[in-house]
């Protein structure tokens, strides 16, 4: 454990984070065992007040607890979507890269076509088209991440394809499913891993924007709506806005470092380095 | 040769030029073995090349980074003396060392293209040498080294980018740059392994020259003892990061003293002295007519141009050619990884070009394919029992049958059955191409198609391959069709050769027809640029000498 935390700083430090994360998320209905959106006392009290630990809103909301509850939708959001999103661009890469020639020049302008459109103002039509709900905001960046998998996974597929062990699946009658089951994806997979912890961290950026602009889920708590309902108090009450931009800023801290922990770990010319 | 070699180096035998006392080289902890040199102490005389031979991992390179003064920092210096000229270079400090690099001592690296810098011009390449050394470096010095590397037309070659030169053209601008400042040592790692064979002897030549016109000294490092037969005045023989063995050229190669010389020596392949096998009347692989062309850019390369070929049952031919000869274009043709333009491939009088990939699965079975790198072709992520499984399984066989199919094959390559659970990584290069072998015969092949299956490996390992591929082909039978670029290799095992040029088979005949009397110039160029040979009569050099 002490090697590995000296060897992968990075990853250490990330897990630690994104762990601490969960168990805030997970342990919230236990010390806030009340709704987040509840009022429990006077508006604008200072953090460490003796009601609020980090002080409460214009509405006297408990800041405390909008953090807590919001660190789950904030991580659901973030795991759904970027799951749901390489599931797309997985798919979509493999069919490119592997079978090549049209296919491939669909697929491409296909994603093309999603990437040349600012992919947060496409995601802010998505939701308003469909009516802010916690379905659409997924869908939303869900569709609107998955293009640069696509391409990674095509990259992947196209500079394996040319290495002598598929080949050598190929000359031994093996079919194109086990192919690129057993073969190609699993050799495949390590950068798109990487990608994907890094999606998760944009996801929850995104999610808390679009809160921020009034387009989250009115049911459930975020940090992006919490953000947003301080904005118009800010030198009244500083502390609605910073304190769950905090709490994103070092969400999205965690999952960037541990992407490149994982990226070093996964990376075996680049781990070499970190031998014993 | 060696003879009138040491009379001219004898002249200049008085004036030491390096050396080396005591050289001790540590290794990270995890290595295999606590150094990765090991107390070695020899000289080098001015006038003088000294080859050091040994195996991948023997520690050879070391000495030559430890006397540049490159070593990377997890492998330091643990003890011992280099003397340059009476400069101590282990005290030097890094900014002494950088200026005795290129003045004292040049350095030719074994792949020119990763020693050029590929975004400048060859000629600002070379005045780089000179400016670094705070030397003006004037156009025609330039073009004087390019021409003393007897390159063609160096006015234009200064202006030329690396990409644009062959390959032997490239390793001669590394000489020239190596040699700019007429450093009294030059050191030569591999330098022509990277080369066809054709290349290699002029670059040998060039060498050989460069240093008897200079009467430098120099510090060659090779695997080949042809190479070493072929340049070298003095041997010193490393393994394990030890001075196994020391001495003059014709000492070492006729009478080596130490087992592991002996060893090496024997690996080197050798034609085949036995009777001809008789010639099947049954034809297995018949191919007529084949063409394929690449575009390269918007030049057309006949990768192929009306290859014809006839594999009789039984029987290997051995295909050789130089890089871009297209031999590995017709391998790969034949499983159909590459779909020719036009013309047949038959097997057993089958049309293999026209089948469907439906159509071809049986024949997946019968024609298997062996790949060059042991390190490439198997799958980093898949357990060795599942890389050769995989075969029996795409047929049909289930996950048990296919298992007891690969313990079974692994035997057959002299391989543990404990293998199985193990990962293709935890093998060295000899027992990765045995695992490969296995793979390929897993589903009983009746024709194997080899593309250079013992080009990556150690000489030592690579005779225990070829024995293992020979011995394999007479208990199973097997045709073979085996690609090499090493006409050594091919006179061992083969029992037919086919000459490849450009896209052509120039010269096709029984072996030693082609070894003892080459009908084609190009097939002759190619036996006379085999290291080793020269200035020996035909007949001698293919018993004796090879």
């Amino acid at each position: 454990m002490k090697s590995f935390v000296r060897r992968f700083p990075r990853m250490a430090i990330g897990s630690a984070i994104i762990l601490a994360v969960i168990a805030m998320a997970a342990t919230a209905p236990i010390f806030f065992p009340f709704s987040p959106w509840d009022m429990r006392g006077s508006p604008f009290e200072p953090p460490g007040s003796p009601d609020f630990l980090l002080g409460s809103d214009a509405l006297g909301r408990d800041i405390a607890a909008g953090i807590a509850h919001g660190a789950w939708v904030s991580l659901m959001i973030g795991g759904i979507s970027t799951m749901a999103s390489l599931g797309i661009g997985v798919s979509l890469g493999a069919l490119a890269g592997y079978v090549g020639g049209r296919v491939d020049d669909a697929v491409m302008r296909f994603a093309e076509f999603f990437q040349t459109i600012p992919s947060f103002l496409l995601a802010i039509l998505l939701v308003a088209i469909f009516r802010p709900s916690i379905f659409s905001i997924i869908a939303a960046i869900a569709l609107v991440s998955w293009p640069p998998v696509a391409r990674v996974v095509r990259a992947e597929f196209l500079s394996l394809r040319k290495r002598e062990f598929v080949q050598a699946a190929e000359v031994l009658g093996v079919s194109h499913m086990r192919v690129v089951w057993q073969t190609l994806l699993p050799n495949a997979l390590p950068p798109v891993i990487v990608l994907g912890s890094l999606m998760v961290a944009n996801a929850v950026l995104t999610e808390s924007a679009l809160s921020f602009l009034g387009l989250g889920d009115a049911n459930w708590m975020s940090w992006g709506f919490l953000v947003g309902s301080g904005r118009s108090v800010i030198r009244i009450g500083w502390w609605i806005s910073v304190l769950p931009g905090v709490a994103i800023f070092i969400t999205v801290l965690g999952l960037n470092l541990l992407g490149e922990g994982l990226q070093t770990w996964l990376n075996p010319r680049l781990s070499k380095r970190d031998m014993p | 040769m060696a003879q009138s070699a040491s009379v001219e180096a004898g002249y200049a035998m008085t004036k030491k030029l390096l050396g080396i006392d005591d050289l001790s080289i540590g290794l990270p902890v995890y290595a295999d073995r606590p150094r990765a040199v090991s107390k070695v102490s020899f000289s080098l005389n001015e006038g003088e090349i000294l080859c050091v031979v040994g195996e991948s991992g023997s520690g050879k390179s070391m000495i030559a980074n430890a006397i540049m003064g490159l070593l990377p920092r997890e492998l330091p210096v643990l003890g011992g003396k280099i003397d340059l000229q009476g400069i101590d270079l282990l005290t030097q400090t890094p900014a002494q060392l950088r200026s005795l690099r290129g003045s004292r001592m040049g350095t030719v690296f074994q792949e020119p293209m990763a020693a050029l810098n590929p975004l400048m011009r060859i000629g600002d390449q070379i005045a780089e040498v000179f400016y670094v050394h705070g030397l003006p470096g004037k156009p025609q010095q330039i073009i004087d080294l390019l021409r003393a590397v007897n390159l063609p037309d160096p006015e234009a070659l200064i202006h030329v980018y690396p990409h644009m030169l062959s390959g032997g053209q490239r390793q001669r601008v590394v000489i020239a740059m190596a040699i700019a400042l007429e450093p009294a040592l030059l050191i030569a790692d591999e330098p022509t392994t990277a080369l066809d064979v054709t290349t290699q002897a002029q670059i040998l030549n060039l060498i050989r020259e460069i240093q008897r016109r200079r009467n430098s000294g120099v510090l060659f490092i090779t695997h080949d003892f042809g190479v070493v037969r072929e340049i070298a005045d003095r041997v010193i023989v490393m393994k394990d990061g030890e001075l196994v063995e020391h001495g003059t050229v014709s000492d070492v190669l006729k009478r080596p003293s130490h087992d592991y010389t002996k060893k090496l020596l024997a690996a080197v392949p050798k034609p085949n002295t036995g009777a001809p096998r008789p010639r099947s009347e049954r034809t297995i692989l018949k191919a007529s007519h084949l063409r394929k062309t690449f575009w390269r850019g918007n030049k057309e390369v006949a990768a192929l141009n009306d290859i014809n070929l006839d594999l009789r049952k039984g029987e290997t031919i051995g295909l050789v050619g130089e890089s871009g000869s297209g031999k590995s274009t017709f391998a790969r043709t034949i499983v159909n990884l590459i779909a020719p333009d036009s013309g047949e491939i038959r097997f057993e009088g089958t049309d293999l070009h026209s089948l469907s990939r439906k159509q071809w699965k049986p024949f997946r079975k019968r024609i298997q394919f062996l790949f060059q790198d042991p390190f490439e072709s198997l799958d980093p992520r898949r357990s060795v029992g599942d890389i050769i499984a995989a075969g029996p399984m795409a047929h049909g066989a289930s996950a048990a049958e296919a298992r007891a199919v690969a313990k079974e094959k692994l035997r057959l390559v002299s391989l543990d059955p404990s293998a199985l659970d193990r990962w293709p990584h935890e093998f060295s290069g000899g027992q990765r191409q045995r695992i490969g072998i296995a793979r390929a015969l897993a589903m009983n092949a009746e024709l194997l198609i080899a593309d250079e299956p013992v080009s990556a490996l150690d000489v030592s390992v690579q005779a225990q391959i070829l024995d293992l591929l020979e011995g394999l082909r007479d208990k199973l039978g097997l045709s073979m069709l085996f690609i090499t670029h090493d006409m050594r290799v091919a006179a061992q095992i083969c029992d037919r050769i086919a000459v490849m040029k450009l896209g052509q088979i120039v010269e096709e005949a029984p072996a030693r027809e082609i070894l003892s009397n080459p009908q084609h110039p190009y097939t002759k160029t190619l036996i006379a640029s085999v290291p080793g040979l020269s200035g020996e009569s035909a007949n001698h050099r293919t018993v004796e000498a090879l």
